[in-house]
């Protein structure tokens, strides 16, 4: 029985494995906020400019054991794994007591609360869970996946929950998604606004009064998205044809405006969208 | 994407959303005035004079201003200048860039400000030369990399609010230009205890977007000779051409260069509409407070022009004030 629990725990460790390598992958190569990294441990150990390498080094350990546990049966991988968790232990409780104010950085940037009991106990259950699959039958991952019971999945699930109820990272999540910055403080990128006003009824009523389909000028003010492009009047005068695409929702409002070089509005009388037709006799 | 101008942005945006393009935004209090006339609170009116002294005496002091006028103003009995110390404005050197406080429409200097720089950015190097130090600092991609030198007789005072006298960490303060080189002075504010890249976050703002925020708002000499404007942080960083914008330990929207913004001096009661004409990248690093008049919320907001600084109230040498700042 407590074999059989011990061998169900081999994909949660990988789970995590995978998890933990992905992130830290993403925090340290992705520019998602300059800095991040010197608030994020272990990598506020080192000095500066080994914090990225520190950070891509331990994602390429946890990928290597992952493949390994996954791949093969072969011990090395486990006690390897067993190594790595208890090692992190160590790590998180030093980063406790000499930097009480970083995060772990197990799953990259997502783990920027300082670290606590909560996080030091689940490598703890970790190197638990590691040091117990050392006993079981050397069997690669992938063939105790295939082959699972539903008793294994039960304890695979019963190991996952524990680990999810030691997880700060969870209620971050959720946190960031509840309370998420409006949109008017979001960095946007201009390219789907300018997709959704190509598409947008405003485009293709003004669409005959432009110069050229390349904007001469955007800009972005608090939620909306201005594009402006050079144009014609219906009575041939140059006038500024201006979009605003607000920047949030599913389908976004656009609004259209053209002005004169005196910055006074042009009145052009919008195309027809439909014709009245007679049904006739 | 090329920049055309503020003006136009402010029309054509005005044109796309109707919203009146003369008349204060809806977040603004009622008073807060034109780009053109400053709401002046309960004060008496302030009109900045910027030139070059041509003639001083302990009464009388003559400026040719950049438009190629000649401005004579009375110097107040109680008047004083700065020029690296507080000196008396009759001893500032014929040829010196000034920036006068003026009142009675413009014709009697309250206060005097000559050759005064704002030294702002990032820590690169630094050297020594004799007995003083030499900085090397990097200004924000349009400030590029400057060069000051740091007097040993203010060395003491720079470095106590400066503890991280090291590459990459922030560094402002304000000083004289003499011979083409800025000497600082004076320290600005109390170094921020991390490195320029690792701003801390803003709070989550529960409440979603405020209308009008509170802050800090400095100056900055990195506007043009004279110039009406104010520098803001929280720029889309391809629309500006700022590769280092869109940072702010303050929750700020984003806005454009263009953009009109009013800009409240909380002590002073003083209220005007200004255009954002540059990125205040720096600006947006820093999360300090301004304890001019009590205690403002944490951060700088808006980095204004010495000639919208001083209309509004503030004193060039304490570097700041309170602020509150909400869309023009």
């Amino acid at each position: 029985m407590l074999t059989m629990i011990a061998a169900a725990q081999l994909p949660v460790l990988g789970a995590l494995l995978a998890a933990g390598a992905l992130s830290k992958v993403w925090t340290a190569r992705g520019e998602t906020e300059p800095g991040a990294l010197s608030r994020l441990g272990p990598a506020v150990l080192v000095p500066d400019r080994w914090r990225a390498p520190a950070m891509l080094g331990c994602a390429a350990g946890e990928a290597a054991l992952l493949a390994g546990l996954v791949l093969t049966g072969h011990p090395v991988f486990r006690w390897g794994t067993a190594a790595f968790f208890a090692v992190s232990t160590y790590v998180l409780w030093e980063l406790r007591r000499r930097r009480p104010d970083v995060g772990c950085g197990c799953f990259g940037e997502v783990s920027a609360v300082p670290v606590g009991l909560r996080s030091l106990g689940r490598t703890m259950v970790l190197t638990a869970m590691a040091a117990g699959l050392i006993w079981t039958p050397p069997v690669p991952g992938w063939s105790l996946l295939s082959g699972m019971t539903w008793p294994q999945a039960l304890a695979a699930a019963a190991g996952l929950l524990v680990l999810a109820a030691l997880s700060p990272e969870i209620e971050e999540t959720v946190a960031r998604l509840r309370y998420r910055a409006p949109c008017e403080q979001r960095p946007l990128d201009p390219a789907p606004a300018l997709n959704r006003l190509r598409t947008s009824t405003a485009w293709r009523a003004h669409e005959k009064l432009l110069s050229s389909t390349d904007p001469v000028d955007s800009w972005r003010e608090l939620c909306w998205r201005f594009f402006v492009y050079e144009g014609r009047s219906r009575s041939g005068d140059p006038v500024d044809v201006v979009f605003a695409v607000y920047l949030s929702g599913r389908h976004p409002a656009v609004r259209v405006a053209t002005v004169g070089f005196d910055g006074q509005p042009v009145e052009v009388a919008p195309l027809p969208e439909s014709m009245p037709v007679s049904a006739g006799r | 994407m090329p920049y055309r101008s503020a003006d136009r942005r402010r029309v054509l945006a005005a044109a796309a959303l109707g919203r009146p393009l003369t008349e204060p935004g809806a977040e603004l209090e009622p008073g807060t005035g034109s780009e053109s006339a400053p709401d002046e609170g309960e004060g008496e009116p302030l009109r900045p004079v910027i030139g070059e002294i041509l003639d001083v005496s302990p009464h009388l002091i003559i400026v040719d201003t950049p438009e190629g006028r000649e401005e004579r103003l009375v110097i107040a009995p109680w008047a004083t200048a700065w020029r690296g110390e507080t000196v008396s404005p009759a001893d500032l050197p014929v040829g010196a860039h000034v920036i006068i406080r003026a009142l009675r429409n413009g014709r009697v200097a309250d206060r005097i400000w000559a050759d005064i720089t704002r030294i702002t950015g990032v820590i690169q190097s630094i050297g020594t030369q004799r007995k003083d130090l030499t900085v090397e600092l990097y200004c924000g991609p349009h400030g590029g990399r400057r060069t000051i030198v740091i007097p040993y007789g203010a060395s003491g005072r720079l470095r106590v609010r400066h503890p991280k006298f090291e590459a990459g960490y922030l560094f402002d303060a304000i000083g004289v230009r003499e011979g083409g080189v800025a000497h600082a002075r004076l320290p600005a504010t109390s170094q921020p205890p991390y490195r320029w890249t690792a701003v801390p976050k803003p709070p989550p703002g529960y409440s979603g977007l405020q209308s009008r925020i509170s802050g800090t708002a400095t100056w900055s000499d990195a506007f043009d000779w004279g110039e009406q404007g104010v520098a803001y942080p929280m720029l889309e960083r391809a629309d500006s051409d700022c590769q280092d914008a869109g940072v702010s330990c303050t929750a700020l929207p984003y806005l454009a260069l263009g953009s009109a913004l009013s800009v409240r001096n909380v002590c002073t009661g003083r209220t005007s509409v200004l255009p954002i004409v540059a990125c205040g990248c720096m600006a947006g690093r820093f999360c300090d407070r301004c304890l001019e008049c009590g205690t403002s919320p944490r951060g700088r907001i808006v980095e204004l022009s010495p000639v919208s600084f001083v209309e509004l109230g503030g004193d060039l040498t304490k570097g700041c004030f309170n602020a509150r700042v909400g869309l023009g």
